[in-house]
This record gives C-alpha cells, structure tokens and sequence, in this order.
C-alpha cells in the first residue's frame, strides 16, 4: 500500500512523478531525467541565441561538445564503464556553452576536457565531488588567463523566473532534488529583500532585478541540483543550500565578487564528503530508478 | 531669495556638442547635433582597485548655476580630484562612434589589374546634446564635511551622512535644490557608506582660468565597488536618458554585471543614400536594438586595444585619431610606465529609465579583447561601360544587393523602405535588352519585428504544459480514489 512504503512528505513527489510518467510513458527515451536536462539546457542555449541577442558562437559550442564527448569515451573506454554517461558529458557541454565564456577556442576545449576527466579522477567512493560544469568553469578561469563568466548575459525579468523556474521544477521533481534548489533560491531572495530592501531603503524592484538575474536561476534550479555532486541526505542538502546562498550573497555584496555561487560552490565541493559521511543517506543514482516501491505502477 | 542654482546630478550633466568634430579623411554628411537628447559623458579607467572617473561637464548656462552631487566610495584627498582637459571627451567620441564606410565597386568590364582600391572612408562622428533642468525644491543637519578644496574652477566638498533627511536639509540649505525623488535615493547610498562629492563652480577662478566651457572633473580612488550609480541621475530626469562610457583598463572588455550587454548591430552593407542621413540612420538604429532588447540592455559600440606601444591597427577604419599617449594619461591611465601597459578601449552606450534599470550599473573587467566597432556600409556601384557580359552579371547581382542593402536597413532602422525600391534600379541604368528580366522584389515594409512581446511564446508553452499536467494530475487522482475505494490498489 501506498501509505506503508513511503514517508508522509514524499506523496507529493510521487505523485507528480507519476503524472510525469503518465503523460510521458509513449516516450520511454524521457525515463532518464538527464534527456530533460539536455533538453531543457539546449532550449535556454535557444532561447539565448534567438531572444536575447547573444552573439553565436557556433565553432566555441562545437568544441565543447566534441570535446566533451570524446573525453567521457576515453575515460569510459579506460574504466570500463558505462556508456550511459555520454548524457552526462552532453549535459555538462551545455553547461559551459551556457555559462563559460572565453576568446580562445584552446581555452573552451580545455575547460571542456577538466569538467569531464574530474568526474573520473576525483571521486570518493564511487561519488564525484565537484559539479563538472562548474569546476571546469573556475578551473579554467584560473589556470588561465582568458577565460571569465558574464553573470548579466541573462538579463533579469520575471519571464526567466517563469522559464527557468518551470523547467527546474521538471527535472528536479524526477530527481527529487526540488528542495535543495528551493532552499537556496529563497534564502537568496530573503537576503536581498533584507539587506536591500529592509535596511538600504531600495524599492521591491531592485529585490526582484536580483532575483531574476538568469544566471542566478540556472545556478539555482539547474547546477547546485546535480543530484550526483550534492550531500546524499536531505536535511544536509537544505543547510548547505542554505549556506551557499548565504556566503554568495555576502561575497556579492561585501567583496563585489562577480558570479560569486560559482565561486562557492567549487570551494564548497569537498566538504559534501565529510557531510555524507556524518549524516550518510542514500547515493544518488540515475539509472535503475527510485526504490522499487515508488515506481507508478503501485499507484495507478 | 532662493538663488536659481541648477542642480546637476551625475549623469544627467547639460552636454552641448555645437560643432562637428575633427577626424581623419572628410565629411560626408553632418549628422544634427541633435542626435541623443538627455546625454552624459564618463571615462572610466579600472585596474585592480583602482578607479579614475573623468565626468564630462559641457555645461553652457551660467555657471554660477551649476552643481554637481556625485556618490563616491571613499573620502578623496585634494591629490585626488583633477580637471581634465577639454577635448579629451571629443577625442575619444569621435574615435569610437559608430562609422559609415564607403567602397566603390571595381568595373568588371575593365581589367582586373587596374582594380581601383576602394576604401576611401568618409565617417560621421556622432554628435550629442543635451539641456537639462532640474526640479527644484525648497526645505530647510546631520552631515559632516569631510573636506573641502577648490580644484581648478570648482569648489567641491566631500561630505559624508548618517541620515537622508539630514543631507537632504543641508544640500537645501546652502543652496543647492534637490529633486524629490532623489531624497528616497539618498538613504540607501547612505547606508552603503557612499560619500557626497559636492561641486559648485567659483565664478571668479572660473574667469581667471579664462576657458570658456567648464572642463572636465577626475577623480581617482582605490574601491573594490566598480560601478555607476545611476539611479540618483534618474531622480532628476522623467524620461530616458542616455550615457556613453569610455571605459580603459589593463585587461579587456568591460561589461555589466547586472545587465546584459550586447554588441550593437554592426558590419551591415547599407543603401548609399543613408549617407546624407547617417546620424537619422545610427539613432534610430540604436532605439531599434534598445526596444528590441526589452530597453534593460547596455551596448558595446566600440572595443579596441588602444595600447600606446601596439604595433597594431587601432582602427578599421579610423573615424577619429586613436587616443595618444597623451590622452590616455589625462584619461588617467596610470600603468602606462609598467611592464604590462596593455591598454583595451570599450565604448558602451546605455540608454536608462527608472523602470527598466532599476540598479545601479554594476561593471567587470573581462579578459576579453576581441575587437569591435559598429560599422555601417555603402558600397557605390561601378561606374562606365557595362556592356560586356560580366558587365550585365554584375548589374543583376547589384540589383539583388540593392535588395539586400534595403532589407538590412529596413530590419536595422525599423523604416518604411518601400518609398525606397527605386533605389533597387538606381545603380543599374546599363542593363538593355534583358532589363525586364530581372525580378526585383522589394521588402515593402518592415520586417516582423521580433521585440519582446514575441517572449509571450514562452509563458504560454509551459501554461500548455502546466494545463496538460494538471489534466492528467486529476485523472490520475480520480482514478487513484476509485481504485483504493474499490480496493484494487495495492
């Protein structure tokens, strides 16, 4: 029975999962989150490109790509692993087409080639520890000298929020990773409605400038989600989400550092390990799916 | 009673540009000297933390009439507060604005070798202006002068506050009317531990000088915060304004990073006869990629490197001469005796309101030193015998650019083109028999244009999909419910 097999606070999950499922189950290709991942992360890549005036940069997002593809097939060749990964490796290409900026295509190549080979060679006990995309991105800025991230390239209006917001709720109901994104999303929100609004005196309108800075929604609904890189146990996730935003939020405001999450989520990174050591919780796979008892076929 | 002092809140300084400007080669056309109402001028030269701001002051009323409130980070020393030479805002406009290039197309019925080069430039450097009231209003101290100096023809004190209401009654008090709205301004400056950096001009120095215009102020500090406040020039102006920044610092590219910036639209061959309308053509192409844009977007018009000891070309082609050793230090370029002198040049030009820019502009250095410049073309058709078989090939190609030079311009300016098609068969007078074999089309108007109410695409997928979720969310809890009822679940 539904009720025996699952905590009271997951119904809402599963239930939604199963709607999901339901609508999507002639698409068994879609099983896999990560499709919507790609799916999504190419469609902000679009929607960049065609509405937001970015300049294409098509031989940059190439190389990424192949270079990124070709990295996991060496080192899956090497590991004998899976190939399943390869939508690993795609998601995190998008990620740097998306956030990483560089003059030099060598430089995207070698971010590309970072992201991917860290996965392989740093991990504890199965689990990577850095966020490929985003430690390719801080690697790269600053081994070298020509590589930067544009935190304004988004712009900030509340069709983002709309956007981003429902695209992130897609991915990370199937994940069941919605909290860790919203908690750090709010506890944004709530330091700049304190500091700017309560004490500096500025109008609800700097608040929500801030808010809906796109490069704020993709960190928050799809990069410090990334169900393989983040503490396994649920409460852990909430308090280091809610410590993320907090020190990006004072690093932005007090040191004037310029896409400051980036910044603390790769130095942050190691310390998920002491937290799934403390508090364990179950290792994020993404493939077979959630405990047997929570596939839709109980509810339906 | 009330002395009439105009109060000029940065950037949104009176800024008149009377006369064309000097630059290499010869006019083409004179763009109106009306061309940006509501303008200001900065140079901002950022490296490490180090800022030097120079604010253009092309103030033409009476100058007793002139104040100036700007926000600064820190308390500056005299050693820091300089008045810049006049031209040097000239100087830099007129070598990074938007340029018209000319070429000349080679007559194909003539030997090749004899190919005329055909880079002849004729640029129109822009022109700006600007008259600008402010609001007065009259009141009635919690303030503290942190010092006061006369630099030059100014009297400036630098003041710090605890509270707004203070400030705002001692800048009432000693003559300077603030406008309403800036008061609300006022507190959150105070609160993020700015400074008041307070200009009047002194009549008597200011005659001693003997300049006519009012020069340019500098003022160099160490702030980690890069950035230009904004919002308290918004206070004085209902309406848009404009601003052009000159930014030079060690690495590359500035950009913003609360806002996006775009590249303006550039390198688009161009009808010839825009020539005599090249200032028309620049503005409304401007105001077609702010609204475009959703009017929150900050635009590079220009990004070169500038370094004195470069080698390389800082201009492709030159409107203006690039700035010199000379301009670079009265920039306040300090590095230039360094080993690195490296020095990159980017021009962006915001256009701001109060509801799209609702923060200050919060800048970074990027190490990105791709070059840029908006850059407009007109090609001339060939001229003499075109008889000869190339000849009429390259009459219906001309036709078909002609076509293309329409559409560009039409989806750059946003005109009505259609009142332009004759231009199409304009250059090509030569061709004979097969004249009426050449279909011409013509765009007749323009373009659909792609704003930001396109964006309503969005909200409206992912309502269809938040409806088809929700349809199936009830079916699926209906059914659930009449399973468990009956007892099957399970």
């Amino acid at each position: 029975m539904l009720s025996n097999h699952l905590p009271f606070g997951e119904i809402g999950y599963v239930i939604l999962m199963t709607q999901l499922n339901s609508v999507l189950k002639p698409l068994k290709i879609l099983k896999d989150p990560r499709w919507f991942q790609i799916i999504f992360l190419s469609g902000f890549l679009t929607f960049g490109l065609m509405e937001l005036g970015w300049k294409a940069e098509w031989m940059r997002y190439g190389a990424i790509v192949v270079s990124a593809i070709i990295t996991q097939t060496i080192w899956v060749v090497i590991e004998r692993q899976s190939f399943d990964g390869l939508k690993s490796a795609m998601i995190t290409a998008l990620g740097l087409c998306l956030l990483l900026k560089s003059d030099l295509l060598w430089v995207n190549v070698l971010a590309s080639v970072l992201a991917i080979s860290l996965k392989f060679l740093v991990r504890y006990k199965g689990k990577h520890v850095f966020n490929p995309a985003n430690a390719g991105i801080i690697l790269t800025i600053l081994i070298t000298r020509h590589a930067w991230i544009s935190p304004g390239q988004w712009g900030s209006s509340l069709v983002l929020l709309f956007f981003f917001g429902a695209a992130g709720l897609m991915v990370l109901f199937r994940v069941s990773r919605l909290e860790t994104g919203l908690a750090f999303f709010i506890t944004y929100f709530m330091l700049a409605y304190g500091y700017h609004v309560a004490y500096l005196g500025w109008t609800m309108d700097v608040v929500i400038h801030k808010i809906t800075n796109g490069s704020l929604l993709l960190f928050s609904f799809f990069m410090i989600t990334d169900p393989r890189t983040i503490p396994n146990d649920k409460v852990t996730r909430l308090i280091w989400a809610v410590v993320i935003a907090g020190f990006s939020f004072w690093l932005e405001t007090y040191f004037k550092v310029r896409g400051a999450p980036l910044w603390v989520l790769f130095f942050t990174a190691p310390i998920t390990l002491i937290l799934d050591k403390v508090r364990g919780g179950h290792a994020f796979q993404w493939l077979p799916q959630p405990p047997a008892s929570i596939t839709h076929k109980n509810i339906l | 009673m009330n002395m009439k002092i105009r109060l000029l809140i940065l950037l949104a300084f009176s800024v008149v540009y009377g006369e064309s400007q000097a630059f290499c080669g010869f006019y083409v056309a004179k763009a109106g000297a009306e061309l940006f109402n509501n303008q200001s001028q900065v140079i901002f030269v950022r490296d490490g933390n180090r800022s030097v701001i120079t604010m253009n002051n092309d103030f033409k009323g009476n100058v007793k009439e002139f104040a100036m409130v700007v926000p600064v980070p820190t308390v500056l020393k005299r050693n820091q507060i300089r008045v810049a030479d006049a031209g040097l805002f000239g100087k830099l406009d007129a070598y990074s604005g938007p340029r018209l290039v000319e070429y000349y197309d080679p007559n194909p019925c003539q030997i090749v070798y004899n190919r005329p080069t055909s880079d002849a430039l004729r640029a129109v450097p822009e022109l700006y202006v600007v008259e600008d009231d402010a609001e007065m209003v009259e009141e009635e101290y919690h303030v503290v002068i942190e010092a006061t100096y006369a630099v030059g023809e100014y009297d400036i004190l630098i003041l710090s506050a605890t509270e707004s209401n203070g400030l705002k009654r001692w800048l009432t008090d000693n003559g300077y009317s603030i406008p309403a709205k800036a008061e609300k301004v006022l507190e959150p400056y105070i609160k993020s531990n700015l400074k008041f950096f307070v200009v009047k001009v002194n009549a008597e120095a200011h005659q001693l000088q003997g300049y006519q215009s009012l020069r340019p102020l500098q003022i160099d500090f160490e702030s980690d915060k890069f950035m230009l406040p904004i919002r308290l020039g918004m206070a004085n102006s209902a309406g848009e304004q404009d601003m052009i920044v000159y930014a030079l610092t060690r690495n590359g590219r500035v950009e913003t990073a609360n806002y996006r910036t775009l590249e303006i639209p550039s390198n688009k061959k161009i009808p010839t006869f825009v020539q005599e309308k090249f200032g028309q053509f620049y503005q409304d192409l401007f105001q077609k990629s702010h609204e475009k844009m959703g009017k929150n977007s900050v635009f590079v018009e220009y990004a070169w490197t500038v370094t004195p000891t470069w080698s390389g070309v800082k201009c492709d082609p030159c409107v203006g001469n690039p700035p010199i050793l000379v301009d670079l230090t009265q920039s306040g370029v300090w590095w230039l005796n360094e080993p690195n002198k490296d020095v990159f040049f980017t021009r962006l030009h915001v256009r701001y309101a109060d509801e799209k820019f609702p923060q200050d502009l919060e800048l970074m250095v990027t190490p990105n030193k791709t070059h840029f410049q908006g850059r407009y073309i007109l090609t001339h058709p060939a001229t003499g015998d075109l008889s000869c078989a190339a000849g009429q090939t390259y009459q219906t190609e001309l036709n078909n650019r002609r076509i293309d030079e329409l559409g560009n311009l039409a989806s750059l300016t946003g005109w009505n083109v259609a009142k332009y098609s004759k231009y199409v068969t304009e250059g090509s007078g030569w061709i004979d028999e097969r004249k009426n074999e050449i279909p011409v089309v013509v765009p007749t108007s323009e373009p659909p244009s792609n704003g930001p109410n396109n964006l309503i695409w969005i909200p409206l997928l992912t309502l269809g999909f938040a409806f088809i979720l929700l349809g199936q969310f009830y079916l699926n809890i209906r059914r659930l419910a009449a399973r468990n009822h009956t007892g099957v679940a399970g």
